[in-house]
């Protein structure tokens, strides 16, 4: 509550010595003395304010109005007509004070109450000053903290993608597998019959007779089971070696050593990758690799072999009937470049500027992540390489990928 | 809170036009000091005005004397209406005994009408006056012009309001001494109960108003 005391308010009742101020003065008294001789000016409680000379007590005394009552008195023995003139005179002057001293006040009033204002809203100020400090100095802890954020997400979008592709190498290879130990435990079942046949021989052998043995030798057929016997287990030998080929490629997309860098040949990788996925691309396409000279590849196997598969299926999805796949590598400025190229429908010009975006993805829905190419990018960037990309539709793409053989 | 000086036998009772800018408070009171007779009348002091607009504030003083011998002196004031006195207006009403406020009758006055009103309520509170307890007459000035507000608008959109209406057309002098006379009836009510005006004073609310030259 701001209501004034009433001391201060500027409406309050002024007394006759406070409204006089400075013109209780000597001046005043003179002028009055001028004209009505000696004088004696008072206030309703009979002090006097202003005199001059000696005031018979029995002078004739008028009312000093203000407003609608007296504030006080003057007394003079002098005409009572020029004791009213000076009444009034008086009056007068008191009446101009007490405006002057309430449109003061009241100014003081509006004054006090602006720089109040003022002052208010320089504390409001100063609490938002405060406020956006305090807000700049969070900021950087703010951005650190998505920064973080942003980096965990990223990093769980790259195992969803990398689940995803290790979902589709594991059917393929599954496939790869399935096919040598289908023909491995056709094979162990003739080689089982075919011991059971030779154990057959038993009793003619026992009975030491030359011609019974060789009867029962014929009956058996021996000649060509052993011939046979032979050549399932080279067969069988083969489909062994094949199976342990795929599970050594394999090892190269495990994540067991993916951390690790190390000095490659990035031919022998396309190989590899080509050998894990060969089934999955030769339904579908020709593939053609033309693998010149190249010098070793400081690296991280593990994910450029990530890279390089991707890429082939990508291609692999592109290419209709009758596709060709075409892998080429060379070292060309310093950089070994490998390119990836196929005859399939191509990648529209108003998509190739997004196709490296996160989530962008021309496939349906749950075909494709639309993180492929953008964890393509990274890796390879992460390698201070780049992907570079050529495509008309209908013609076909070719994808480049420039790994740096020195620095990053 | 009127000033009662028991040395000067003197109790002084503050009234203030409140109001929009242009709404007609000056008026009002020139209108008061033509049609008033009370045994003392001052003349109508106005400070500062800038063309018609008031600055500071107008102020009527009016009195008479009880049987008692005690002067009943009223100060009637006026607030300046625009927005930027706002320090004034709070300064007039501070320590009122009774307000009255001067609504501006034409229809495109209700928004400022509004929010004078808002302000008033704002600066009752802000100088410790009770405003629901305040004695306050709401004059509808202006009824001579065309375009205002019908008196049953008016009196639908005052409906629940506690406060007595009057229409008014102050230029005229027509409802001025009536919303004056509104106003006198609670403030005397007050007065009686802080100053026992007919106990000790032997003055009752019919001679209050009468005293008043109503």
């Amino acid at each position: 509550m701001d209501a004034l005391h009433f001391g201060d308010a500027f409406d309050r009742e002024l007394s006759l010595r406070e409204l006089l101020g400075a013109f209780a003065s000597e001046r005043l008294g003179r002028h009055l003395a001028a004209l009505l001789g000696d004088f004696r000016l008072y206030d309703e409680k009979k002090q006097t304010v202003l005199e001059s000379g000696s005031v018979a007590a029995d002078a004739p005394t008028i009312d000093v109005m203000l407003d609608i009552e007296p504030v006080g008195c003057l007394q003079a023995s002098a005409n009572i007509e020029m004791l009213k003139a000076a009444a009034d005179l008086v009056a007068i002057l008191l009446q101009s004070q007490m405006r002057y001293h309430m449109a003061s006040r009241l100014h003081e009033e509006q004054v006090s109450h602006d720089y109040q204002r003022l002052q208010q809203e320089h504390a409001a100020l100063l609490k938002s000053e405060l406020k956006y400090r305090t807000l700049a100095a969070e900021l950087e802890a703010r951005v650190q903290e998505q920064v973080e954020a942003l980096k965990t997400a990223e990093r769980q979008l790259y195992q969803a993608e990398k689940l995803a592709s290790v979902g589709q190498l594991a059917a393929g290879v599954a496939h790869e597998i399935n096919n040598p130990i289908g023909f491995i435990r056709s094979n162990l079942t003739s080689a089982s019959a075919y011991v059971k046949d030779i154990s057959g021989l038993r009793a003619a052998i026992a009975s030491g007779d030359a011609k019974k043995i060789v009867a029962a030798w014929n009956k058996a057929d021996m000649e060509f089971l052993l011939e046979d016997f032979q050549s399932l287990l080279q067969e069988s030998i083969v489909g062994a070696d094949r199976v342990a080929r795929i599970v050594s490629d394999l090892k190269g997309f495990s994540s067991i050593d993916q951390g690790k860098e190390e000095r490659i040949d990035l031919n022998e990788s396309i190989r590899t990758v080509c050998n894990v996925a060969g089934n999955r691309i030769q339904q579908k396409a020709q593939l053609v690799l033309d693998l010149g000279e190249l010098p070793a590849l400081q690296c991280q196997p593990g994910h450029i072999n990530d890279v390089l598969l991707a890429m082939l299926f990508n291609a692999t999805q592109a290419v209709g009937e009758q596709g060709e796949i075409r892998i080429s590598t060379a070292v060309e400025n310093g950089d070994i470049c490998v390119r990836i190229s196929d005859n399939g429908c191509g990648i529209a010009q108003e998509n190739l500027s997004r196709i490296f975006d996160p989530f962008f993805t021309t496939r349906e829905v749950g075909a494709g992540t639309g993180l492929g190419l953008t964890v393509c990018r990274d890796i390879v960037r992460a390698h201070g390489g780049r992907i570079d990309v050529e495509s008309r539709v209908g013609a076909g793409t070719t994808f480049t990928i420039h790994l740096p053989l020195k620095g990053r | 809170m009127a000033d009662y000086d028991e040395d000067a036998n003197r109790l002084t009772i503050k009234l203030v036009y409140y109001g929009p800018a242009m709404s007609g408070k000056t008026t009002n009171l020139m209108q008061l000091h033509e049609q008033l007779r009370p045994d003392m009348k001052g003349e109508l002091m106005t400070l500062e005005t800038q063309g018609d607009r008031t600055l500071f504030f107008d102020l009527l003083p009016l009195g008479f004397r009880a049987p008692s011998g005690l002067l009943v002196k009223f100060k009637l004031f006026t607030v300046p209406g625009q927005v930027a006195h706002d320090g004034t207006r709070k300064a007039v009403l501070s320590r009122a005994d009774g307000v009255v406020f001067v609504a501006d009758s034409q229809r495109n006055q209700v928004l400022n009408n509004a929010e004078s009103f808002e302000n008033l309520a704002e600066n009752a509170a802000r100088v410790g006056l009770d405003f629901d307890a305040m004695p306050l007459v709401v004059q509808f000035n202006k009824r001579d012009l065309p375009d205002i507000l019908s008196e049953e608008e008016i009196a639908e959109r005052w409906q629940g309001a506690e406060w007595p209406l009057v229409f008014a057309s102050a230029l005229s002098g027509e409802g001025v001494s009536e919303t004056f006379s509104q106003l006198l009836e609670p403030v005397y009510r007050h007065m009686d109960e802080t100053y026992l005006l007919n106990i000790d004073h032997g003055l009752d609310a019919a001679s209050f108003i009468k005293g008043m030259g109503v």
